[in-house]
């Protein structure tokens, strides 16, 4: 679920297995716009490669990915929208 | 003592709705159906009718497969309010309840993707309806050559193998009528895989190399233009076909409830995983695709979420296990099945020939199952206990 504070959306993703974490990240990227920041707390254990895949591939900016001791959490600067 | 019977209202008379109704003891339970139209359908065969022109009829009076004591009544909800407990027809006569449980499935949204609607008007899907499925039909029929592109749109979606499914019936159905060479297929997906689950995607990566399928991953629609052919991206790529067939993005039925906040942004009633209750509420239970519940909108889950909350209902302490049992079809007569649970990743099951008989034995016997649970529910259970994930995934990893 994605709830937006000003230009941050922050998407909770905890619980989901994959791939629903990047599935939450995309939704939310589909209602982003440039300079925004989307702010990903997953559990899953491939959320890390795959959102480290996505941002490689979608050339949007990985600002932050830490793994907390019960979440992993990942910091998107949105950057790349046509 | 039939003034001791608790009123049971489920919305929906799919899958989900019809198994549960037909589970639950006549002389405990008053129960009532309610749909807005008259028939059950049984989806996954759009699949058939749009990659090999199937006539088998699809539809089935939900009175006729309900059992005799169960009420049916043809209308739509207008509001469902959960606090006051009553569901409101579409006359504005309120049917009160004890229980109610949320089956009305999901509904595409196409004014999600800008072009959607027109690209479907001209080469259908297989995902909403039977004319839009005879669309794609029509689709492969005309097509001599060029890029047939099968897209999945961001968002939710149907069963979540079909697809692909889709993608390999087309291989399937250009190589037997001698066109492979000229017409070129492509799969675009926003996943990071063609296949989301990693263990079913290392089965079928290969297979569509093998075929000489084409795939383009994280491609997120951002819109499509018929006349051009051209499908843009929110990365910025374009895809250029000839022919596109795009599966929409899936939301809720667009019924009102109180309290609103029970609903996610997609429209998807938000709930226990493990019990189905409504965020927020003992007596109201949603089940199947309407669901907001991170689990495979399929009817097998359906099936397999009605049996719990029926065992709630009568007092049981059920709980689902999250299990997942996809059929899956890749084409020349081959099928796996996407297997895995709340707490076993999906199963790398093998694809063989009897997958495939198994689905297709499945369809053959669908609306006899709903209608008699009592002769089938010992087969399936057995069959689940057969494969349950824990289970096999030492042999398959």
């Amino acid at each position: 679920m994605a709830v937006s504070q000003g230009n941050k959306i922050v998407v909770d993703a905890r619980g989901i297995a994959c791939p629903g974490p990047i599935t939450e990240v995309v939704k939310a990227y589909r209602n982003a716009r440039n300079g925004d920041i989307i702010e990903v707390h997953a559990t899953d254990p491939g959320f890390e490669p795959d959102i480290k895949a996505w941002i490689q591939r979608t050339g949007n900016q990985l600002v932050e990915l830490r793994k907390d001791s019960d979440k992993i959490v990942a910091v998107i600067k949105v950057t790349a929208k046509k | 003592m039939a003034n001791n019977k608790k009123r049971v209202v489920i919305i929906g008379g799919g899958a989900g709705g019809v198994v549960l109704a037909n589970r639950l003891p006549k002389d405990e339970f008053d129960i009532t159906i309610i749909d807005k139209q008259p028939y059950n359908y049984f989806l996954p065969w759009l699949l058939y009718i749009a990659f090999k022109g199937s006539r088998k009829p699809i539809k089935r009076e939900i009175r006729s497969v309900l059992k005799p004591w169960v009420n049916f009544i043809q209308s739509g909800a207008n509001v469902v309010n959960l606090q006051d407990r009553y569901v409101e027809l579409e006359s504005g006569k309120r049917l009160e309840y004890d229980y109610v449980v949320i089956a009305t499935g999901a509904s595409v949204d196409y004014s999600r993707v800008p072009g959607l609607d027109k690209v479907t008007e001209k080469f259908g899907n297989y995902h909403s309806n039977e004319d839009n499925a005879w669309r794609v039909w029509q689709t492969l029929n005309k097509m001599r050559e060029g890029t047939l592109a099968v897209i999945l749109a961001p968002g939710a979606y149907r069963c979540p193998p079909s697809p692909l499914e889709g993608v390999f019936l087309a291989e399937e159905f250009f190589r037997r009528r001698g066109l492979r060479d000229r017409v070129r297929i492509v799969f675009a997906t926003f996943y990071p895989r063609p296949y989301p689950a990693e263990p079913m995607n290392e089965l079928i990566e290969p297979l569509l190399k093998e075929r000489g399928i084409d795939y383009v991953t994280f491609y997120t629609l951002d819109r499509i233009d018929p006349e051009k052919g051209v499908a843009y991206s929110m990365e910025g790529e374009e895809l250029k076909f000839d022919s596109a067939i795009v599966i929409p993005p899936h939301v809720g039925v667009g019924i009102k409830y109180v309290p609103g906040d029970v609903l996610d942004s997609d429209g998807f009633v938000q709930a226990d995983k493990f019990t189905n209750r409504v965020k927020g509420f003992d007596d109201a239970f949603v089940i199947g695709d309407a669901s907001a519940l991170p689990v495979a909108k399929t009817g097998v889950t359906a099936h397999l979420q009605a049996g719990v909350v029926a065992k709630i209902l009568q007092g049981e302490d059920a709980r689902n296990t999250g299990r997942t049992n996809c059929p899956f079809d890749v084409g020349y007569g081959l099928g796996t099945f996407v297997i895995s649970d709340f707490y076993n990743p999906t199963i790398k099951y093998p694809i063989n020939r009897i997958n495939h008989l198994f689905k297709v034995a499945f369809a053959a016997t669908y609306w006899d199952m709903l209608l008699y649970p009592e002769l089938w529910d010992p087969v399936f259970e057995s069959y689940f206990e057969a494969t349950e994930p824990a289970r096999i995934r030492h042999l398959y990893g």
